[in-house]
């Protein structure tokens, strides 16, 4: 074994038990440092995030990592919990299936939502928080940056995470983005004060909407919201003149009744001067008639359809997952095959260097029987040899990397080092 | 080097096109990292040796340069593209070219079946010659940008209508947009294509007047073909703007860009497949004039 790790996710640690269970980062700089004194010599990144808590831990030859039950117990002793609390919700894995793991935590996959995008920067400071504590090292090195590396081609081969998945970022990016160019020019009405109007209007100020009017029944909830966004104040009773000068329309109220009723819109549409008019009606019950969708030059969304295109958003993303997981696929064969060539450097090595020895001292002996050839002469018979050399040792070198690619080849190594009288 | 010039046929540059069209489709199918930069490489060579090909006949052309209809759509064509590159290059997630390739390949094959013959000049006529057809060109360009915006218009509006997420690879522009550029275009039009006609009657009234060149007869297909499509797009332009105050002016316009496109291509059919004493040379007999017409 050479790579371990041992977490628990959202779908197995219970929320009670992750709030205890997450590593602030001081924390988790404070169990790395631990680590490092409890198992010397070894490599270890704690990766916590809300929805998760991993350790992954590394180390070769003499100082291989911590079995599963002693990162358990540390883990446990790190944050005071019981470590028979930990024991049936945190999994662990080694070697190649830590590399999987890994790989498809950092691109998304493992997320709460599918492919979102912000893993990405907390597997980079849980790495980097690592590297502070002074307990990174080429094995982790190399898995970590093969994690970005995995992470990166999935989202530039793949679209898990393009679709948006949000009401609020669905209406704006998909819907209202549709029908305007810009928003700088567009007055946008809020009717209520709802807690998706606040969001969908971050939204819309960030797509550059500034002339915002805010109208509600209880203007103290609506002097609030309008104080947080930036936005005028209206009034309830001149509904139909904000109609009018509308361009866009979110309305969030929880009123039990119809806000907006077709005869009070097709009062205010004859005087629009035939605009256009996006319509985001996010309460429930609906706020407008949904016969005013019908009319022309409008376009209405209920937070059901908005629903619906966000359960569509999902279904994509989900499509595009054995995509995703064919790259985790290969990418993690590539890791393991260069990490269990790395395990043949030191026989390869060793081979190389008795050959050339051996070849040295022939040549020299060589050299010393034949004193009228010159210096030109000696080099070309001496890379003659190494050609040689290199000729009879590449077949048994591409014999060993090809069998990296399914394991470690230890029979082949071992046969080697018999063969050629190799000490480890 | 002009070996290589030389060498540039109409082939190479429909071939490269072809390639940026089947890579605009390829978006709706699978998802790739290289292809928009794959897509403008084969538009941009297209471009280039489209380019090299009209100057190469501008140099090399005994008559007026570029003054044939083979060289009129070939310009139409390689106005199109340039404006495809362009818009490729500022807005990459549009599949633009899905709309302006094909017109671009159906101008370069209107191309193929017109007469490479130069029109009929004489140096009198000349400026309103080069006018009449500049004016022309302009015209069919802009019923084309503006029946490609109208199409994405339309295509857009439903899927907002039926309330659906953008499909993958192929986000269209807004409609506001689309409405700003398919109206603009639709008056564009209007104007370029009457006064590409005033300027036809002038040069054929210069030629008849000082008896320089065989005319066309003012009963003529063309001028007939030509006197109805300007009517058309005037007509098309006003109701448009007659229009914009009401919910629906920008589906009307929408549609008002592909029934002007549906005319002007008609107009080309007729004008390569049907008889006409327009931009015939004196010696030709009228029987011999298919596929020798000019532009509209």
């Amino acid at each position: 074994m050479t790579l371990a790790f041992i977490g628990g996710s959202h779908r197995t640690v219970p929320l009670d038990l992750r709030e205890r269970l997450v590593f602030s980062a001081e924390q988790a700089a404070e169990a790395l440092k631990r680590f490092r004194l409890r198992f010397p010599g070894r490599e270890g990144v704690l990766l916590s995030t809300c929805n998760r808590v991993e350790f992954y831990a590394a180390g070769e030859n003499t100082a291989v990592p911590p079995p599963r039950e002693q990162l358990l117990a540390f883990l446990a002793e790190c944050r005071g919990i019981d470590v028979r609390l930990l024991e049936p919700v945190l999994s662990g894995e080694c070697d190649e299936a830590a590399v999987r793991h890994l790989f498809c935590v950092a691109s998304g996959l493992d997320s709460m939502v599918l492919g979102e995008p912000q893993i990405v920067s907390q597997v980079k400071q849980a790495w980097a928080i690592a590297q502070e504590s002074k307990t990174t090292g080429p094995l982790t090195g190399e898995m970590f940056q093969a994690a970005l590396r995995t992470a990166k081609r999935v989202t530039s081969e793949t679209a898990i995470g393009r679709e948006r998945l949000s009401i609020p970022s669905v209406a704006v990016a998909d819907f209202a983005r549709g029908v305007f160019e810009r928003f700088e020019d567009k007055r946008v009405l809020v009717i209520g004060a709802g807690k998706m109007a606040a969001e969908t209007l971050r939204y819309l100020r960030e797509s550059g909407a500034h002339d915002i009017v805010l109208v509600n029944r209880t203007s103290v909830r609506a002097e609030q919201l309008a104080f947080r966004l930036g936005a005028k104040i209206g009034r309830f009773e001149t509904l139909q003149a904000e109609l009018t000068s509308a361009d866009l329309i979110v309305s969030t109220t929880g009123a039990t009744e119809i806000v907006v009723s077709l005869e009070l819109f097709q009062r205010a549409e004859a005087r629009r001067d035939g605009r256009p008019l996006v319509v985001l009606d996010l309460a429930v019950p609906r706020d407008f008639d949904p016969r005013i969708g019908s009319r022309p030059g409008v376009w209405l969304y209920s937070i059901e359809d908005l629903t619906a295109a966000c359960a569509a958003n999902r279904k994509n993303r989900q499509r595009e997952l054995p995509a995703a997981i064919a790259i985790i696929e290969e990418e993690s064969r590539r890791f393991m095959g260069d990490l269990h060539h790395r395990s043949t450097t030191p026989v390869i090595k060793q081979l190389r260097a008795g050959w050339t020895e051996t070849g040295d001292a022939e040549l020299d002996r060589l050299f010393r029987r034949l004193p009228t050839l010159d210096a030109t002469a000696q080099i070309e018979i001496r890379q003659a040899f190494d050609r040689y050399a290199a000729k009879l040792l590449h077949s048994p070198l591409a014999t060993l990397r090809s069998e990296s690619h399914s394991g470690p080849p230890h029979g082949l190594l071992d046969a080697l080092k018999r063969l050629f009288d190799l000490k480890d | 080097m002009i070996e290589f010039v030389s060498g540039i046929s109409v082939f190479c540059f429909v071939a490269s096109y072809l390639v940026a069209l089947a890579c605009e489709a390829s978006r709706l199918v699978f998802r790739s990292g290289v292809r928009g930069a794959a897509m403008i490489a084969f538009a941009a060579a297209g471009l280039f040796a489209h380019t090299l090909f009209l100057v190469w006949r501008a140099a090399t052309e005994q008559a007026v340069p570029l003054s044939s209809a083979f060289d009129w759509y070939l310009i139409a064509a390689w106005v199109l593209a340039g404006g495809y590159l362009w818009l490729a290059i500022a807005n990459p997630r549009t599949p633009v070219g899905l709309f302006m390739l094909p017109v671009v390949l159906g101008l370069i094959g209107a191309a193929e079946f017109s007469s490479r013959q130069p029109f009929p000049q004489s140096p009198a006529t000349q400026v309103w010659g080069a006018i009449h057809g500049s004016f022309n060109l302009a015209a069919s360009v802009a019923v084309a940008i503006g029946a490609i915006a109208g199409l994405m218009w339309l295509i857009q509006a439903g899927r907002l209508a039926r309330k659906q997420a953008p499909l993958r690879g192929f986000r269209m522009p807004s409609l506001e947009k689309l409405t700003q550029t398919s109206g603009r275009t639709l008056s564009v039009a209007a104007w370029t294509a009457s006064a590409g006609f005033v300027s036809g009657i002038v040069l054929n009234a210069v030629n008849l007047q000082r008896e320089l060149l065989e005319t066309v007869p003012w009963t003529d297909p063309v001028v007939l073909r030509m006197g109805a499509m300007v009517v058309w797009l005037v007509i098309a332009a006003a109701v448009s703007r007659a229009v914009s105050r009401r919910p629906e002016a920008s589906r009307i316009t929408a549609w008002l860009t592909l029934v002007s496109f549906a005319v002007l291509t008609a107009s080309i059919l007729l004008g390569i497949f049907g008889a006409t004493r327009h931009g015939v040379p004196p010696a030709m007999p009228a029987a011999a004039a298919i596929d020798s017409e000019a532009a509209l």
